[in-house]
């Protein structure tokens, strides 16, 4: 990437379909080929380096919920409302393993940073697994559906987004010691800041919270129009990024931080913001929703977008490949994009 | 740019276990109507139709607002409905089955959630069944069978070849005593057609506010009024449905009777073992003179009534308190000067099987009473005043504030000063939802508001609507 240019687009490089809604894609490290989601319970493989065809390799009976690809490895796991967890081989394209980790649907997966542990939200129960499929653990079922997870950047943590409160399991051999993070509102999302400073989840009262880790303290955003639902760390930790309506909110977390400061708004949509994603290991900021608009942004160098490509649908999610140099984009419909970003 | 589609409209099913849910569900899904339906259940497998969808749902509740009760919706739904807006075969309705015991506050909350959510779902009505046989068992001992019924849009009032006319009598009453704006449709097995269940619109901001006008009516301190032309002579006003004519010239026989439920009467007497009845004599057996009529039974009504024990005398004026306290009661009725008489009662007649034996009605007109056995009830206001936009805000926002918690569901027509088209709003708890309407045109101009919930006060709510009228 040319250092000193701020001049970068987006450019369209091939396009597949899947036969169904995407709610999500998943990249393989070695960033060749690509897992896809669908809402309606489809799940499938694209060959990146290949002609970007889409395979259809099983489903989730109502609708798949989550998607994830084992760190350092072939594999990927999928879980759906019909409430198991499914291993993937994407080597040979066929299904290892399926399970029921407990009762109710399978909302959430998270692989652990090296890819030893998946852990599965399975309505109120958090259970953790081998990379085969065996059981290591199971937590005390909480008081609340577990709707969201995710392991700190170290692996040493498990965050539970569930109602009322962020539950953090530390994960030590043979023990798990929880801390809880409270506030009398249903977490949507949990989120750690790479650098392991904070802690943040989106709410269904219409906040983003963020806590201190070191010291515990909890700060509250407002202003958003309704429940805060997609949340994501930049990956160096300067900014938290959240959609309301047709704009992103950024919150710098740099210098003082985001506490008695207005937050960084970028509004280059004309509907609703659907979907966003942080470059990996990179800058941009790329987002998508309901006005078919796909718009890449440099927060704290441009306040306006630096690219705007146009799609043929309602954009539902998007993913950065591992290197940063593609992202792939899918569409309500079935339609997925991928972009590479070239200097300008 | 993108093309907003029309949003789906959701039916929300509630009812005590037993009451015939699964059944109406199941007859829902297996006629053939042309519509695709998905169901969530919270009893996942019962409903025995497979080529519809059915999605179980734990029936998970979280508050949206620091801990407030009637801001609590489901999450399960949320998610759920979420994941049915995903499939490309849309669906014409959605279904949404709630537990024996469910508040279905929280349900129905979760349509008023966000824009999102309003913009893609339409809450359809709020159904809610009820077993005629075991009613009135579960409203005396619990409190979630009042709140189902002061919720519900429709009430299907299943089961009634188990009881009698009596009961579906006394039963009926008691639902609009709870719920004054409901419709009522009985049913043997849950055989109401799908049209009166799906698509009914209750919550359509966009359809004129179906209410009954009876119930915007002035409340009377009686249900019913019969007006009977009679001869001079005695009467027998029995009660007692099971009785037939032909049994009454027997006295012994209704002595007897009597005599042997005394002993026990006593054992399940509930509040209202005396009936008031008022007795008007009219100038002719007419609508118009009923009509003149209910201004002195009103003021009879506020008088001391005469006590008439079991076959006791009534006469023909006055104001009276019937002992029914037992069945096969009766009483004389004793008309001195041949004409129309109307006889109000302070209940319907036939919730005791009462009648004027060998007489009908040549008149009957039912009334909006204001006696309530539970503390839940429905209370209207009916007013032409134009009302002023910014008091109408305060007082709104003061009483949701203040009695939110209390009123289970609040709708109106508003004749809003300076504004043409009709306001109209509905809330459930403090969720809320207003628009202005199609415009009054030449239709009269007039408030009608209806508020239902838990020990509602009359004067409170009036206060507050004349504290909004524009001055």
């Amino acid at each position: 990437m040319a250092k000193q240019s701020l001049s970068f687009a987006l450019e369209a490089r091939a396009v597949a379909q899947l036969d169904d809604y995407v709610i999500d894609l998943a990249w393989s490290p070695d960033g060749k080929q690509l897992a896809l989601a669908g809402g309606e319970g489809k799940v499938a493989l694209a060959d990146v380096d290949g002609k970007f065809s889409v395979a259809t390799l099983g489903e989730h009976m109502l609708g798949t919920l989550a998607l994830a690809w084992q760190p350092h490895a072939k594999r990927f796991a999928t879980a759906g409302q019909d409430g198991s967890v499914a291993l993937w081989d994407a080597a040979s394209a066929r299904q290892l393993k399926r399970w029921k980790p407990g009762v109710g649907a399978t909302q959430a997966l998270a692989w652990s940073p090296i890819g030893d542990a998946l852990a599965a939200a399975t309505g109120k129960s958090v259970t953790l697994w081998s990379a085969d499929g065996d059981k290591i653990h199971s937590f005390a079922p909480a008081a609340s559906t577990a709707v969201a997870l995710a392991f700190d950047r170290p692996g040493t943590d498990l965050g539970v987004a569930l109602n009322g409160e962020l539950a953090v399991h530390r994960i030590e051999k043979s023990r798990y010691e929880t801390r809880r993070y409270k506030w009398p509102a249903a977490c949507l999302t949990v989120n750690f800041s790479g650098n392991g400073r904070f802690l943040a989840s989106g709410m269904a009262d219409g906040t983003l919270h963020f806590w201190n880790r070191s010291s515990g303290k909890d700060s509250q955003m407002r202003g958003y129009d309704g429940r805060v639902q997609r949340v994501a760390w930049s990956d160096n930790s300067k900014y938290l990024a959240s959609c309301t309506g047709n704009d992103l909110v950024l919150w710098d977390f740099s210098g003082k931080g985001p506490e008695g400061q207005r937050p960084l708004v970028l509004s280059g949509h004309t509907d609703r913001v659907d979907a966003f994603a942080w470059q990996s290991g990179g800058e941009h900021l790329l987002s998508g929703g309901r006005d078919w608009r796909l718009v890449l942004w440099r927060p704290g160098r441009a306040r306006e977008p630096i690219d705007v490509q146009m799609t043929d649908g309602e954009i539902s999610a998007m993913r950065w490949s591992p290197d940063g140099k593609h992202v792939v984009v899918g569409e309500k419909q079935g339609r997925v994009s991928l972009f590479e970003v070239v200097a300008r | 740019m993108s093309v907003t589609p029309s949003r789906v409209p959701v039916t929300v099913l509630t009812g005590f276990l037993g009451s015939g849910k699964t059944t109406l569900l199941n007859r829902i899904l297996s006629e053939k109507h042309g519509k695709r339906i998905a169901v969530i259940e919270n009893e996942f497998g019962e409903v025995g139709v497979d080529s519809e969808l059915v999605i179980g749902a734990e029936e998970e509740l979280f508050e949206t607002n620091n801990g407030c009760i009637c801001c609590t919706v489901r999450g399960d739904l949320i998610r759920i409905l979420g994941q049915l807006m995903k499939r490309r075969d849309r669906f014409d309705y959605i279904l949404i089955e709630t537990t024996g015991m469910a508040d279905p506050g929280p349900v129905a909350q979760t349509f008023f959630l966000d824009d999102e959510l309003k913009s893609t779902f339409q809450l359809d009505a709020i159904v809610t069944m009820v077993d005629a046989k075991h009613f009135e068992q579960h409203v005396d001992e619990l409190n979630e069978p009042a709140e189902q019924v002061a919720f519900a849009d429709l009430v299907l009032l299943n089961k009634t070849d188990l009881v009698d006319e009596s009961a579906l009598t006394r039963i009926e009453s008691r639902i609009r005593g709870i719920n004054g704006t409901a419709r009522i449709l009985r049913t043997r097995n849950a055989d109401a057609p799908i049209e009166k269940v799906l698509n009914v619109g209750a919550f359509d901001l966009n359809r004129a506010l179906a209410v009954d006008q009876a119930f915007l009516e002035p409340e009377y301190p009686f249900e019913w009024a019969g007006v009977y032309q009679l001869d001079a002579g005695d009467y027998l006003l029995r009660a007692g449905g099971e009785h037939h004519e032909h049994e009454h010239g027997h006295e012994h026989v209704h002595g007897e009777h009597c005599n042997h439920d005394h002993d026990h009467a006593h054992g399940h007497d509930h509040a209202h073992a005396d009936l008031d009845l008022v007795v008007v004599p009219l100038p002719a057996a007419t609508p118009e003179a009923l009509q003149d009529a209910i201004e002195q039974a009103v003021r009879s009504f506020s008088e001391p009534a005469t006590v008439v024990n079991c076959h006791g005398e009534i006469s023909g004026r006055g104001h009276f308190a019937i002992d029914i306290s037992h069945g096969g009661a009766d009483f004389a009725l004793n008309i001195a000067k041949a004409g129309a008489h109307a006889l109000f009662f302070e209940h319907h007649p036939l919730e005791f099987g009462l009648h004027l034996t060998g007489q009908r009605p040549v008149l009957e007109r039912k009334f909006a009473s204001h006696h309530h056995e539970d503390d839940i009830s429905s209370i209207g206001i009916s007013d032409p005043r134009p009302l002023d936009p910014t008091k109408l805000n305060q007082w709104l926002d003061y009483l949701l504030k203040t009695r939110g918690q209390d009123i289970f569901r609040m709708k109106g027509v508003l004749n809003v000063k300076g504004e043409d088209r009709r306001q109209v709003f509905h809330g459930v708890h403090m969720m809320f939802d207003a628009q202005p309407e199609r415009p009054w045109g030449s239709a009269p101009r007039v408030n009608q508001l209806v508020f239902i919930g838990r020990d509602l006060d009359r004067a409170e709510l009036e206060a507050g609507f004349e504290s909004a009228v524009a001055k």
